[in-house]
Order: C-alpha cells, then sequence, then structure tokens
C-alpha cells in the first residue's frame, strides 16, 4: 500500500467517497482474505464494481506472499466488498 | 427522561474518534467518522486496521491504514466512540480486556441482525 | 439497474466467471437479469481437473449471488459511459 493521502474531502454520503474514486486507482479488501486493486470504472450502491487493469492478492493463513492474479476488466460483485480505500500510484 | 435512537447516536458520532469493529477476522478499524448514510455504511478518515491473533496469549496486530476507507453496511459488528482505555491499548500493544465496570457508560450501536436479546 | 444495462452490452461475448467456490467458467454471455443471474454458452470449465462437475454441461445457468468476478475483453467497455452511468446512478441514490 502507497503513501498517505493528506487532504480530503468533506462528503455528504460514504458512496461519495467512492464516486470521487471514479478514474482512479482504488484497493478494494474482500471476503475470503483477497484484496484487489484496480482503477474504478463504475459502481453501484451495492458495491458492485468495475475495475481495469486489476490486481487481486489472494493471502493464506501463513503470512506468506500471497497469491496474484490479473485482469484488464473485471466485475468484481458487491456482496464480497468489506472496505474500499483510494490509494496513490 | 431522554432516549438515544440509533441514527441520531451515529449522526453524533461524525467528527468523533470512533473504533468500528467487523463481524469476520477479529478485525477493527480506528478512525475520524467522516459519514454515515441510512444503510449504515460508514467513511472513516486517518484509519488504523487492528487485528487480534492469538499466539501465546494475545497479541494485538495492527497496521496504519491509508487516511481514507468506506466500509461496507454489512460487515459492521458494531461502532462506539474511542474512550481513554483504548488510547492505552494502541500505545502498548497489547489487549486487555475492556474492563467497563459499571460506572462507566460506553455506548455501541451494535446491527440489528446481529442482536441477541436475553430475558433476565 | 446500472449493471444489469452493463451486462446487457456484453451479450453475445466472451466472459469469464469465477464463482465464490472458486470454480471459473468461460464462455459466451447469452443472458442476464436485475439480479445479474446469468446464462453462459458453451462453456469450458477453467479448473476441470479440480471440479470435474461440468465436463458434461455445454450451456448453464448461474445465480448471481454466487459469482465472485466476472472477467471481460476490456475492448468490450465503454470505460467513459460507465464511468458517467456510475456518477448519475450515485447521484440518484444519496437522494434516496
Amino acid at each position: 500500500m502507497s503513501t498517505v493521502q493528506t487532504s480530503h474531502q468533506q462528503a455528504e454520503e460514504p458512496l461519495d467517497l467512492i464516486r470521487y474514486q471514479l478514474d482512479e486507482y482504488i484497493i478494494v479488501k474482500l471476503r475470503g482474505s483477497r484484496e484487489i486493486k484496480g482503477k474504478l470504472q463504475g459502481f453501484d450502491s451495492h458495491c458492485n464494481m468495475v475495475l481495469s487493469d486489476a490486481l487481486e492478492y489472494i493471502y493464506n493463513e501463513n503470512d506468506d506472499e500471497p497469491m496474484t492474479k490479473k485482469s484488464e476488466m473485471v466485475f468484481v460483485r458487491g456482496d464480497s466488498v468489506i472496505l474500499i480505500s483510494p490509494i496513490i500510484e | 427522561m431522554s432516549t438515544t435512537n440509533p441514527m441520531p447516536f451515529l449522526r453524533s458520532l461524525i467528527g468523533k474518534e470512533v473504533i468500528v469493529r467487523l463481524k469476520w477476522n477479529k478485525t477493527e478499524y480506528m478512525g475520524i467518522l467522516l459519514s454515515t448514510d441510512n444503510y449504515m455504511n460508514f467513511q472513516l478518515d486517518q484509519t488504523k486496521e487492528i487485528i487480534y491473533t492469538k499466539k501465546n496469549g494475545i497479541e494485538q496486530k495492527s497496521s496504519e491504514l491509508i487516511g481514507e476507507i468506506f466500509i461496507r453496511c454489512n460487515n459492521v459488528l458494531f461502532i462506539r466512540e474511542l474512550n481513554e482505555e483504548d488510547n492505552e491499548i494502541s500505545k502498548n500493544g497489547t489487549e486487555t480486556k475492556d474492563e467497563d465496570g459499571d460506572s462507566e457508560v460506553v455506548e455501541e450501536v451494535i446491527e440489528g441482525e446481529d442482536v441477541v436479546v436475553e430475558e433476565s | 439497474m446500472l449493471f444489469f444495462s452493463f451486462f446487457k452490452t456484453l451479450v453475445d461475448q466472451e466472459v469469464t466467471v469465477e464463482l465464490k467456490n472458486d470454480m471459473e467458467i468461460k464462455g459466451t454471455l447469452k443472458s442476464v437479469d436485475q439480479f445479474l443471474n446469468l446464462k453462459l454458452d458453451n462453456i469450458t470449465c477453467l479448473n476441470s481437473a479440480q471440479y470435474p462437475y461440468l465436463n458434461a454441461v455445454k450451456n448453464l445457468f448461474i445465480r448471481g449471488s454466487t459469482v465472485r468476478y466476472v472477467h471481460m475483453n476490456p475492448n468490450s467497455v465503454d470505460c467513459t459511459l460507465l464511468q458517467d452511468a456510475s456518477r448519475r446512478e450515485a447521484m440518484v441514490q444519496a437522494g434516496k
């Protein structure tokens, strides 16, 4: 994960944070010890999302290096989503 | 006799430092509550991720997260305001049980579907 | 409704669906509904050694709730259109 954002927008609703991240890189933490980084192309209120240029990290119980999988364009179903965070690349 | 309902309670937490505990993986997020909505999604700033792991006793593993996060509502077990004791925990790096006692009232919002009401 | 419309634009394209039980299925998307249930034709299972259940299956229906990911050809996606639609959808949701 990279640098800390120093400024933040005072958004009315949590989903607004996501709206500001369109066309930006985000990291999404998912159920099943997975994380996926990618450029946010679309989302809805269920947190269904489409990410481009995505990299998925799959962690295992030991703290080994996670498995990675690349995808140029992926739809992520919202019910797996735990949290979403912007990243600066 | 004043009553505090859940949504006004959440709105009163905006701008304050809170801890959000998830239902999974003994994970908590400590940060400043930026906003909430009718679904009880949360947006936190300056967030610290705290994961409780057990290895020969109880250790606290925490890592600094990137400033802002959005937490999807369904993952939340509860949200509570940070109090004096929590700062002790995060400094020492060891988890101590929450010694609330009877004298201190820690207000928590527990998500509806996980609530079990016991008749005493 | 946003992603319902999105998937409708992908009908007749090849997609790879990864399910929550770790099965991966590649096929041609034939149909989608508001729950994002999918129908795929002419499928191949990408992990058929681990999951030999679908060796004899050509076409199938997938319940939307079991889907983890859907991978698609990036050229089939109009990103600007999708971003604009998301912005509009988010404005609508914020009002509710």
